[in-house]
This record gives C-alpha cells, sequence and structure tokens, in this order.
C-alpha cells in the first residue's frame, strides 16, 4: 500500500514527457463488481421490505424444503424461509461491518495521525501501543473481548474494531509522514496556515486515498470475521439472520439441506468479491494525479 | 556524407480517449554521419516523440512513414530486428539520470549489460566499461564499477547513463535533455564530454532540448520543432545569425544572456507567435520586428 | 534599516559534517533584489527555507523589518509570513492537487484573516490572477489542468495575493522550458515594480540571476564566497568559484562556442597532459 505512495506524491507528470493517453471508464470486471456492490447496498437498505417472507416467523412443518418455487432457497430447520433471511441478513451483516469499519478508520486517522505529526515520544507511545495490537492476533483477541462482553453482534462489532485499528493507525502514520514532506504541504507553511488547517486541508485530503481502497478491501476481510464469530457463536446469535450465524445454524444439516448453508455462503462470497474489485476501481478514480483533464 | 538516420513523412499517434491523437505529423530529418544535431522545441513539441520513436521504446505509439537507420528501415521492421539496433545501432541518454538506472544494480553491472547481451565475455566486458567510464572523467573508475547509483552525484550518474548508452559503440546516439536536471556548470562538462566522444568514435548524435543556448556550442545542423512540425532546419552558424521562423526567433530571444543588457526584457514565443492553447494554428507575424533582443 | 537583514545564519543537519549553511549574512532592502547563485548542495535552498522560517537555524539572526524571527513565538512567525512570502522550484508538487485555483491563491487571504467575505475574497482572488496573466475563467480548475508555466504563475499569485514585502523565490524557473522561463523571469520583474517587492532569488544560472537581480551573492559549500552588486560580480568577479559558474553559463552564439571549446582544449592539452588519450 505504502508503495503506491512516492508515485502518487511526485509530481503527476513531467513537464517534458511524451504525451500519453490513459482510458477512460471503468473495466469490464470493475464494472460489474460495482453494480453488485450498489445491488447489496440496495438490498441491505431495503431488505426487510423485499422479503417475501417473515424471516423469523418458525414454521416446523416447512422445515428443510428444498428451492422451490415458493422458496426460491429453500427453508431453514426451522422451516424459515432462506430468501428472506439472506435478504434481511444483508442487512445486519453489511451495517455491523460498516460501523466496525466507520470506528476503525476514525480511531486509526486520529492515532496515526497524532503519532506522525506529534513529536518523537508521543509517536514512540502510540507507535508501541499499536504494536502490541498488531501483535496479537485478531480474531482471537477478538474472541476474548466478545467472551468478555458477552456475546452478541455488538459485542463482535466492538471487539472487531478494538483490534482492527492499529493496521489503519500504522498505514495512516507512514502516509502522512510521507504527505507531511509533501511540497505543497511546506508551501501551506509557508504561506502561514495554522496548523489545523495544515492537517484537515493538505495533509488528510491527500493521504486518505490509499485509507478508502483499505476499508473497501477490509468490507470483505471484516464481514468474514463478523461472520466467523457468529458461526463460533460469540457474535450475532439465534434467531439472528447474520449470515455467519445462518451457516453455524444450518451446518448440522449440511447433507439434507445444503442450500440453507451455501446461499448465505454465496453471499458471504459474492459481496467480498465484489467489494474487493471495487477498491481498486475506488483508487483510480479517487486519485485526481490519475484522473484526466480538469473541472470544465 | 551519407545519411545515418533518415526520418521522412514521420507520424506518431497515441491512442486518445475517442480516437487516436497525432502527435508528430510528418517530420523529416536527416542525421548525417559523425554530425551533431539538435532538434529544439517547447514541451509538446513532439521532439521526443519523434527522437523515441527511432528505438520504438514506446508501445503506445503508433508510428508510420520512414526511419532509416544506416540504410535500415525501422518502420514496420521485425522486432527482433528493432531490438538489434538498440544499444548497437542507437544508444539512448534519458534526461533524469536519477530514474533511469536501476537503483538495486551495480553500475558495473549496468553499464556491462549490453555487451554481455551481445555475447561479450564478462571479463572483456568490465575491462571495456572500466575504461569507458575513466575516459568519462570518473576519477577511480575501477573502484567505483561495483558502487550503487545513488553513491554517485547527479553529473556522476549522468556519465553512468552515457556510458551505458555508447558502450556497445552506436552509431548514433540520441542525448534526450541530457542536462536539464543538472546544475549549469555540471551540465557544460557533461556536454563537452559528449562532444568530445561523440568526435572520438565518429558517432552521429541527436540532441534534444527546449534550450537554444546549449546547441550552440554542441550542434552542427538544428532542427525547431513545434505542435510536430518541423518549423525551421538549418546548419547552427545560420540558424543563429539568421532565424528565418518566428517562432525560431522567439527561442532565441527567450535566453538570459551574459553578454546583453539585462534591463531590456527577454522575449518569449509568445511575442512572435500566437502560443496561447491553441495547438493547429499557423504562426502569426513576429509581434515585434527586430528579432532576438540584443 | 534593511527590510531583511540575516546575520550569521548556520544549520548543520543531523548526521553530517559540513553544516549547510555556514554563517551565511545579507541585506535586502526594500524593493531590491538579491540573486542567490549555487550549484546543487551549495546550501542555496536551505538559505532561503531557514530565511522563510521552514527550517530553524542553529544559530545566527533573521530580522524582517525590526523583528526576530529566529525563536520567536508561532504567532509572530505566522504574522510575519504576511510580509514574507515563498515560490517554491517545481510548481508540479508546490500545488495541493485537491485545492481550486480560487482555493490556492485565496488562502492567503483566509488565513490571514485579510479578506473573510467570500464574495470579495474571490474579487482580490481574480485580480491576483488578473496580475500575473490568468484570469476569472481558470478560478474552478485544478492545477493538474495547467501546463509548468501555468502552475508557476498560480504558485506566484498564491504568495502575492497577501501582498507581501518580502518574497523568497526557490529555482522557480529551473523546471520550466526556456521559453516559458522567460515569461516568468519578465512575470516577476514586472510584478517587483508593481508591487515594490523585494526579491529574493534562488537560482543555478547566473545569466538567469542577472536579468532580475540587482545585487548577487554567489554561494559555495554553504558559504558566501562572494556578494555585490551586479556589474561588481559579473563584470569583476573577485572569487575563482564565481568565474567558473560564469564560464559555464552557455552562450547562444555558435562562433564564441567553438572558440571557447578550441581554448578549453588548448589549455587541458598544457595542464594536464595525457587525460585525453
Amino acid at each position: 500500500m505504502t508503495a503506491l505512495l512516492p508515485a502518487r506524491l511526485r509530481p503527476s507528470s513531467s513537464p517534458r514527457r511524451a504525451p500519453r493517453r490513459r482510458r477512460r471508464g471503468v473495466p469490464v470486471a470493475e464494472r460489474i463488481a460495482l453494480v453488485v456492490v450498489v445491488l447489496i447496498i440496495v438490498i441491505a437498505i431495503i431488505g426487510p421490505w423485499i422479503a417475501p417472507y417473515d424471516p423469523y416467523r418458525v414454521d416446523l412443518a416447512q422445515a428443510l424444503q428444498p428451492p422451490s418455487a415458493a422458496h426460491w432457497f429453500g427453508t431453514d430447520v426451522n422451516g424459515r424461509d432462506v430468501l428472506s433471511r439472506v435478504l434481511v441478513g444483508a442487512q445486519v451483516t453489511l451495517s455491523a461491518t460498516g460501523i466496525v469499519l466507520l470506528i476503525t478508520l476514525v480511531i486509526g486517522v486520529i492515532v496515526g495521525t497524532v503519532a506522525a505529526l506529534g513529536g518523537r515520544v508521543v509517536d514512540e507511545v502510540l507507535m508501541r501501543i499499536t504494536d502490541i495490537g498488531l501483535a496479537l492476533p485478531s480474531i482471537i483477541l477478538a474472541l476474548g473481548f466478545a467472551v468478555a462482553l458477552g456475546p452478541g453482534l455488538q459485542s463482535a462489532v466492538v471487539a472487531i474494531a478494538a483490534t482492527w485499528w492499529p493496521g489503519y493507525a500504522r498505514l495512516v502514520r507512514s502516509i502522512v509522514r510521507e504527505t507531511r514532506h509533501a511540497e505543497f504541504v511546506e508551501s501551506a507553511v509557508a504561506l502561514g496556515v495554522s496548523r489545523w488547517r495544515l492537517v484537515t486541508k493538505h495533509i488528510l485530503p491527500n493521504s486518505l486515498d490509499p485509507m478508502y481502497v483499505q476499508v473497501t478491501l477490509d468490507v470483505a476481510a471484516v464481514m468474514l470475521v463478523i461472520s466467523g464469530l457468529s458461526f463460533v457463536g460469540v457474535g450475532a446469535q439465534v434467531p439472528s439472520a447474520e449470515w455467519g450465524a445462518m451457516i453455524a445454524s444450518a451446518a448440522d444439516n449440511v447433507l439434507n439441506g445444503w442450500w440453507a448453508l451455501v446461499f448465505p455462503g454465496l453471499a458471504i462470497a459474492i459481496t467480498a468479491i465484489a467489494f474487493n474489485l471495487s477498491g481498486d476501481w475506488l483508487r483510480v478514480r479517487q486519485d485526481p494525479t490519475l484522473r484526466d483533464g480538469g473541472a470544465r | 556524407m551519407t545519411a545515418l538516420l533518415e526520418i521522412s513523412g514521420l507520424r506518431v499517434s497515441y491512442p486518445g480517449v475517442d480516437e487516436p491523437v497525432e502527435v508528430v505529423h510528418g517530420v523529416d530529418l536527416v542525421v548525417p554521419q559523425g554530425r551533431k544535431v539538435a532538434l529544439v522545441g517547447e514541451s509538446g513539441s513532439g521532439k521526443s516523440v519523434t527522437a523515441r520513436s527511432v528505438l520504438q521504446l514506446d508501445p503506445d505509439a503508433t508510428i508510420a512513414g520512414s526511419i532509416r537507420l544506416g540504410g535500415q528501415e525501422l518502420v514496420g521492421a521485425a522486432p527482433k530486428i528493432v531490438r538489434g539496433i538498440r544499444g548497437s545501432g542507437a544508444g539512448l541518454v534519458f534526461q533524469d539520470p536519477l530514474t533511469s538506472l536501476n537503483p538495486v544494480m551495480r553500475i558495473g553491472w549496468q553499464i556491462m549489460q549490453p555487451l554481455v547481451i551481445r555475447g561479450v565475455s564478462k571479463k572483456e566486458a568490465r575491462e571495456r566499461g572500466i575504461a569507458l567510464l575513466d575516459r568519462l572523467g570518473v576519477v577511480n573508475a575501477a573502484a567505483r564499477f561495483d558502487d550503487y547509483p545513488h553513491q554517485f552525484s547527479g553529473g556522476m550518474r549522468q556519465r553512468v547513463v552515457i556510458a551505458i548508452a555508447i558502450i556497445a559503440e552506436p552509431a548514433l546516439l540520441i542525448a534526450d535533455e541530457p542536462t536539464t536536471a543538472l546544475d549549469v556548470q555540471v551540465q557544460a562538462q557533461v556536454l563537452e564530454l559528449l562532444h568530445e566522444v561523440a568526435d572520438e568514435r565518429g558517432m552521429g548524435v541527436l540532441l534534444i532540448t527546449h534550450d537554444l543556448a546549449i546547441v550552440a556550442g554542441f550542434a552542427d545542423d538544428v532542427v525547431v520543432m513545434r505542435h510536430g512540425e518541423v518549423v525551421e532546419s538549418a546548419p547552427v552558424d545560420e540558424l543563429f545569425a539568421a532565424p528565418k521562423h518566428p517562432y525560431t526567433r522567439g527561442l532565441l530571444g527567450a535566453i538570459p544572456r551574459l553578454d546583453s543588457d539585462p534591463s531590456v526584457r527577454l522575449t518569449s514565443v509568445a511575442d512572435y507567435v500566437d502560443t496561447f492553447e491553441t495547438v493547429d494554428d499557423e504562426p502569426a507575424a513576429p509581434a515585434a520586428e527586430n528579432g532576438a533582443a540584443r | 534599516m534593511s527590510l531583511l537583514a540575516v546575520t550569521e545564519v548556520t544549520k548543520r543537519f543531523a548526521g553530517q559534517h559540513a553544516p549547510a549553511v555556514d554563517s551565511v549574512s545579507f541585506t535586502l532592502e526594500r524593493g531590491s533584489a538579491l540573486g542567490l547563485v549555487g550549484e546543487s548542495g551549495s546550501g542555496k535552498s536551505t538559505t532561503a527555507r531557514l530565511v522563510a522560517g521552514l527550517i530553524k537555524p542553529d544559530a545566527g539572526s533573521v530580522v524582517l523589518d525590526g523583528t526576530e524571527l529566529v525563536g520567536a513565538p508561532r504567532a509572530t512567525l505566522q504574522a510575519a509570513r504576511r510580509e514574507l512570502q515563498f515560490v517554491f522550484q517545481d510548481p508540479f508538487s508546490s500545488l495541493n492537487p485537491r485545492m481550486r485555483v480560487s482555493e490556492l491563491v485565496g488562502e492567503g487571504l483566509l488565513v490571514h484573516g485579510i479578506e473573510r467575505d467570500a464574495a470579495k475574497r474571490r474579487d482580490r482572488v481574480v485580480e491576483t490572477l488578473e496580475s500575473v496573466g490568468l484570469d476569472s475563467s481558470h478560478l474552478d480548475r485544478y492545477p493538474r489542468s495547467f501546463s509548468g508555466g501555468q502552475r508557476q504563475r498560480i504558485a506566484i499569485a498564491r504568495a502575492i495575493a497577501v501582498r507581501p514585502r518580502v518574497l523568497i523565490c526557490d529555482e522557480p524557473v529551473s523546471s520550466l522550458d526556456v521559453s516559458v522561463q522567460a515569461q516568468v523571469l519578465n512575470l516577476l520583474g514586472d510584478l517587483r515594480e508593481k508591487l515594490d517587492l523585494a526579491l529574493l532569488f534562488i537560482a543555478h544560472d547566473l545569466a538567469v540571476v542577472r536579468y532580475l537581480c540587482d545585487r548577487v551573492a554567489v554561494m559555495n559549500g554553504g558559504r558566501i564566497v562572494e556578494i555585490g552588486s551586479r556589474d561588481q560580480v559579473y563584470e569583476h568577479p573577485q572569487d575563482a568559484y564565481t568565474r567558473a559558474l560564469l564560464d559555464a553559463v552557455p552562450v547562444p552564439d555558435p562562433a564564441r562556442e567553438r572558440a571557447r571549446r578550441s581554448a578549453l582544449a588548448a589549455s587541458r592539452s598544457v595542464t594536464a597532459p595525457g587525460v585525453n588519450s
């Protein structure tokens, strides 16, 4: 990630380089991924309204029905409609993921920026704390957190956020340290801007691009951890339609009810791939130095 | 005098948003054997693209017309022939010695490469490399042969780049703004060195630059380019004594000189031809009558 | 009293033996222009940054209009920056790529509280842009859509918008084409006259400095080896290094360059036989 930086901070094009044109538009795979991401987000928002059945209504008479016209994704061991649960689960899973990443980003940016700009002692202290965070395997730590806070989706969110931010702090620190030495930052100092404005207007806007990419890429990772924690029983609890929890409860009947496991699994896989592919496209789009022409 | 490099009707285009964008529109240029030709123009004039199309280094570029090096047609030639030309037919010195050297390879290794890939033994390549570096004025060349680029100053790095370009004894040396990144004093040294080495080896040189001042002491002939076309082409004395095209006069008048009255404003190309944001217009009449500032 | 007095300023960077800047002193009078010339590594750019307070000197004093800037509290330094502005070498990296021209040029007016009203600030920005040869149609564009010369005009507009009395230019034309360089040099000369600006102009090329500056200081190895009026330095250079720098300036005259080359060859075959063999 940091390897991207020098190129980004260097002059976008040498004044005497031969003209080069970059093709506009989005490559096909990324285009599909973007559509899928938008679709998933829309589903996460309107899922509860478009679900054909009540995702929580137990009907043992309908248990473990294979996919059919009435139940496209079949029903689970408690007779609940899998399609409805996947649709509603999008909201549960993605909002939990989003909250984790938001907390992570805020803490990471604050800690990373303060460490990068705050002088040697501050940097040293913050980075040692970060090192400790990085040294602990996040899933295990999250597991411990979740157990201490009591099982539930909220504790899973807090637990993952608490273990996820050190990586962001590291990244932000290294980027900000580099941006700080960019000539336009020196130019702002020479102009006489305040420290606050220097950070918020000059340094951070030119440091956060790699963060957006990281966030997009981390959607998949965080989602997998949330689902993983739910799967092992410390995250979302029965009867929640969280995708990981769904897989967990379907695992016992995988031989006579594979659909209850495969569809939420597919939902996780598709979401993860779509967000990952979108990440790279976002990087190109967000970086004005990679785009053509001016604002006209 | 036979032509070493003969470019005629050269057109170069790049893929654009909707359709290819042509940046060089039919350029004719000759570098006779053992002569030094300067290709002069501002950024975006197509001078660099023209010179680089000889070696066909840019896979995005579409080249049409004719480029003959030592009688061999290069446009449309097989990749193998073009590869053979690079290094031994024509060497290239890049503008920025900082980025044109591989930072993780010893400079000696990089200098030896053009020979080694042509089957010269390592031992001989090393000897010739050290001898050449020594000739290029690198003090203690044998000891410094195994240094890395970052251990060299800008001027010394540019000598290394020159060594890489000429070690395989090309008949033509293309120097693309070889001194733009250098201080004035180092620039003078590097140009002098290029001049000497070219004379010693009877190399033809194509010097690409935006600065007519360095051309005066270096080139035999000058070709001035603008907007992808040649606007003037003349022997160096003629061009400096009586520049025909207003654009050339503009370029000459822009040079800050030590021998002119500093209170007289520098002229710029814009005083002679309409430049601002226009691309395909015909050159307008000069705004000022009496040529370059003096 | 001089507008800017730099006295015995010294700076040694960590991990280096020799100081980058070694007790450098000079003064700059109101509306005058001093050229600071030297090769890369001579300490000229570091000197410029020391004067601008971008780097803290180890020793010495920088007095702007009676106010000592070395060791001054932040607020004093901030206030001084309204009077003392800086133009950087590379307009491709010195402009924040995420700010529009209107923000870039208006930033000084905003942060120094000169023009808090957005509409009035915009008027001043347009006025400033026009004084550097740009216009209001450029206001909403980003730096990437401009050429090198235009970007340097934007950087100059950004610096002069707050109406400073001292403008420090760190090799502002060395990354530009000769033809564009001439335009920027002319612009700086015009602005100096119009705004009564004092210029501290850093360059590696003595010919460039000659056009703009009435006094010249030559730096080598962190020290000023020669300082004097333009006529003094160019007509009667005292220091050998100054003469070497003057000799290195290419003359756009083929006959004279040829004469120089043969003189050079002759002198070398006498002093150092065998070098050419």
